[in-house]
């Protein structure tokens, strides 16, 4: 056969790494396209920023989950709306008269402060600080899933509006209070007067946005609720949350206390990590791989099978391949033939050794060891005995 | 493309500049511009990489655990100085040094740079690539590119069982009667006849010769020549499991080496394939058979053929050998004990040796070869070498704790089945070889220079 030897080529070398012309026209669909997603996308941006994102309840949102449509209604009806989203704002407009406080959202405000605006108030679901905002309602826990439900109870607001989309946090109120909307243990509508106003608590304000709206009597309950005659001061999450500065001495922050430079010196840095990351980053030639051999110990299936017996505690098993092993060592240095059986060995043996028949027989036949001692016992006077026949 | 340390430690100093700078933004578009137009000059004044030719020369044969050189020289073709550095991208084990080597060929000139090898497999391993990056003039960036210099170095196996041959060859010279000590040779072909000198064995008298002449006629005796040898190396799964001290480093020979979290395996280190073991003993086998005259075949087999050396003269034939054994590496598939029977009798039409080195494991032995060894029996004579385990006849004999006590037992039956397999392997007329790693090669062959001289062969 012809044997096949390793070609030693003619040492001819070539480049392989691509030309620019060559890296360009072979990427050129891939970065055309890539080009094509980027332009795509800011152009998205540019064009998509008028649209504003979903603010929940917001007397101006005209999203699904806006208020926008409940607003409307209630102008129509000469009722003037006031958005505001601070508490300053939202006191200035109270100082000014009666008006309605509609809270929808208190992440961004002191509820303490809020609470200190005198007139009627209503709270619009599970908002942060309502133990302050209403106090004496206890939220029930677990809450109850949003659905149509049945007044049950005799609040006209209520009753005239019927059935309504309502859920969210379940309520419990204080004495002199009124609960409707039952749900579970409490109600998902609770009034109650109280000195500086009527406190409304709704447990959810799904039955205010403009894709429930038109539902049930949605409708009629947002304007019994929030039409009462009343100017509103509609408090919402303001758009951007406001900074919390920590301003120092003279009111001036860490950003204004820091030189000039410091921001370019940081830019600066982001251009050295940049060049850094780029030195240390470019790799000299390819990554080399290679198909690597399994490496398998040949010993491993029968350590495998010792831990199988430790395990189980084999001691029968254990005891009779040790037995074997020593009964298939010793018969030939007996002078036996290989298929001698006990009554051969057993007498051969005591002979040899000079140990008790009766011992002799109980090692090699006898019945397995009732413990793990017995078990290296018995491993040991094996032992002993075939270091006893050769060293004879 | 590429940036040096130089590049990222401008930029650094920039920090400090624009840090300190009266108009730190005018000072931070100067930084810029200015490590700009560094990188810019450097690559355009960076000696060309595309244009270099590389040539090779060297080594391609190493045994494994020596040391190859492949010499690369770099000519540069360009008009500018190339300075830089090259690294030639070998797989792991091939164990290149240096992994980066320091490039300055002025223009039109060649530098040398040489590789060397320490190979941790055999095998064929071929060079990837060669990775020039050429420095610009001011240390900031350098061009790079790579350039594809094929070579690719064999490593055979080591055949470190030569050692043993000296004194096999020597037992085969008494075999044939030309050892210088007067003792008659023990061959049973019948060679001629020759005058009795003092000293000969009187038991070699030829008296009917005698008779006719009046000089007293001794025969002489030689060893069977010419006789067929098939070494058959069994590549399944069995020959895949390590055994033995690694005479060489291989890779995956070490012991399992700690890690920042991994704890070092504390059990002893691999060792060796079981294959590599058997080609070992298969060289030794073949060189003295070769050397007594007889033909050697080599075939390996898992569920295909995997190589096939036959015919070889009697000096190609080991260079053949370890040619083919080279890329030879254990498949992790049951050995089709059917099919290599098949195989074997396709190719040896008459009665041969065969010499199976395989492992005399009980479960794969019981139901693939004890089924067609007769087929393989009645027409040939076979020697089965198996490659024991000392790490498990050293859990024999630990039994100190409980613990051990299990395991010995647990390697009892392990050896218990060996012996078992040996045995009935033994009642049909099979000659069989089970010798620990270091002891299979010298054992192999001594079990062959008895088969010669018992003229079984």
């Amino acid at each position: 056969m012809s044997v096949v030897t390793p070609q030693a080529p003619a040492g001819q070398s070539h480049p392989a790494s691509p030309t620019v012309r060559s890296a360009w026209r072979g990427s050129r669909l891939i970065v055309l396209l890539g080009a094509l997603v980027v332009l795509v996308s800011v152009l998205g941006v540019l064009l998509g920023s008028e649209g504003t994102p979903e603010r929940r309840l917001d007397p101006d949102d005209t999203s699904m989950s806006g208020s926008r449509a409940l607003a409307e209604l209630l102008r129509d009806r000469g009722v003037t709306v006031d958005r505001v989203d601070s508490v300053a704002a939202a006191a200035a407009k109270g100082a000014a008269g009666d008006r309605l406080l509609l809270v929808t959202d208190t992440a961004y405000v002191d509820e303490y402060d809020l609470a200190e605006i005198p007139g009627d108030r209503l709270i619009v679901g599970d908002v942060f600080g309502l133990a302050a905002l209403a106090p004496g309602v206890r939220v029930e826990p677990g809450g109850a899933r949003p659905r149509s439900r049945e007044p049950g109870c005799g609040l006209p607001a209520a009753t005239v509006a019927g059935s309504a989309y309502l859920g969210g946090i379940v309520l419990r109120g204080p004495s002199g209070s009124t609960g409707c909307y039952p749900a579970d243990d409490g109600h998902t509508l609770v009034t109650f007067p109280s000195a500086s106003g009527v406190i409304t608590v709704v447990g959810d304000g799904d039955f205010m946005t403009n894709q429930r709206l038109a539902e049930d009597g949605n409708a009629a309950l947002a304007l019994n609720l929030i039409g009462t005659g009343k100017a509103v001061t509609w408090l919402v999450r303001p758009a951007t949350p406001p900074v919390l500065d920590l301003p120092g001495e003279r009111g001036q922050s860490m950003y204004e206390l820091m030189p000039g430079s410091v921001r370019w010196a940081v830019y600066m840095a982001i251009i050295a990590l940049g060049v850094t990351a780029f030195w240390r980053g470019r790799r000299l030639g390819p990554v080399v791989t290679e198909k690597l051999p399994v490496i398998v110990r040949a010993s491993e299936t029968v350590e495998g099978r010792g831990r199988l017996y430790r395990a189980r505690r084999a001691r029968e098993r254990a005891a009779d391949s040790l037995r074997a092993g020593t009964i298939d060592r010793l018969t030939p240095r007996l002078g036996l033939a290989s298929g001698a059986g006990r009554h051969e060995i057993v007498p051969a043996l005591a002979d040899r050794t000079g140990q008790d028949p009766q011992q002799v027989g109980a090692a090699l036949y006898g019945p397995p060891p009732a413990d793990d001692a017995g078990l290296v016992g018995l491993a040991g006077y094996l032992d002993f005995m075939e270091r006893q026949i050769s060293e004879l | 493309m590429a940036l040096t340390g130089r590049a990222g430690l401008v930029a650094a100093v920039g920090i400090v500049v624009v840090l300190f700078a009266p108009q730190p933004g005018a000072a931070l578009a100067g930084v810029c511009l200015l490590l700009a137009a560094g990188i810019v000059v450097d690559l355009v004044f960076a000696g060309a990489v595309r244009p270099l030719r590389l040539h090779r020369s060297g080594d391609t044969l190493v045994r494994l655990g020596q040391e190859a050189t492949v010499e690369l020289v770099v000519e540069n073709p360009g008009g500018r100085r190339v300075r830089g550095l090259l690294r030639d991208a070998w797989p792991p084990s091939a164990g290149a040094r240096p992994r980066v080597a320091p490039l300055d060929v002025p223009a039109g000139e060649r530098r040398k740079i040489a590789v060397t090898l320490a190979p941790l497999r055999r095998g064929d391993r071929a060079s990837v690539a060669v990775t020039v990056r050429s420095l610009g003039p001011l240390g900031l960036a350098a061009r790079q590119g790579d350039h594809r210099a094929p070579w690719t170095v064999r490593v055979l196996p080591p055949f470190l069982s030569r050692k043993h041959l000296p004194s096999r060859l020597a037992r085969l010279r008494e075999l044939d009667g030309q050892h210088p000590a007067l003792v008659r040779g023990q061959g049973t072909e019948f060679d001629s006849l020759r005058e009795y000198v003092v000293g000969d064995d009187v038991r070699s008298i030829d008296w009917r010769a005698t008779a006719r002449r009046h000089d007293v006629v001794v025969r002489t005796w030689r060893p069977e020549r010419d006789r067929r040898v098939l070494i058959v190396l069994d590549t399944g799964r069995t020959s895949a499991g390590r055994v033995g001290a690694a005479p060489v480093p291989m890779a995956g020979a070490e012991a399992g080496g700690g890690g920042l979290f991994v704890q070092p395996d504390p059990r002893p280190a691999p060792g060796w394939p079981r294959l590599d073991w058997s080609m070992d003993a298969a060289l030794l086998l073949a060189a003295l058979a070769a050397r007594a005259g007889d033909q050697v075949d080599f075939l390996a087999y898992d569920r295909a053929v995997r190589a096939w050396v036959s015919g070889e003269s009697r000096t190609e034939l080991l260079s053949s050998l370890v040619n083919v054994m080279a890329p030879i590496e254990a498949e992790l598939v049951e050995a089709d004990a059917q099919g290599m029977v098949a195989a074997i009798l396709s190719r040896a039409k008459r009665r041969c040796l065969v010499v199976l080195l395989t492992d005399l494991n009980p479960a794969a032995m019981d139901e693939g070869l004890i089924p067609v060894l007769p087929q393989l029996s009645s027409r040939h004579l076979l020697l089965v070498a198996g490659v024991s385990d000392p790490s498990v006849a050293a859990m024999t004999a630990r039994r100190e704790t409980a613990e051990e006590v299990y395991d010995a037992a647990a390697a009892e039956q392990a050896q218990l089945g060996r012996r078992r397999i040996t045995a009935r392997l033994r009642r049909h007329g099979v000659e069989v070889v089970d010798a620990p790693p270091e002891d299979i090669a010298p054992a192999l062959a001594d079990a062959y220079l008895a088969l010669k001289a018992a003229g079984r062969l």
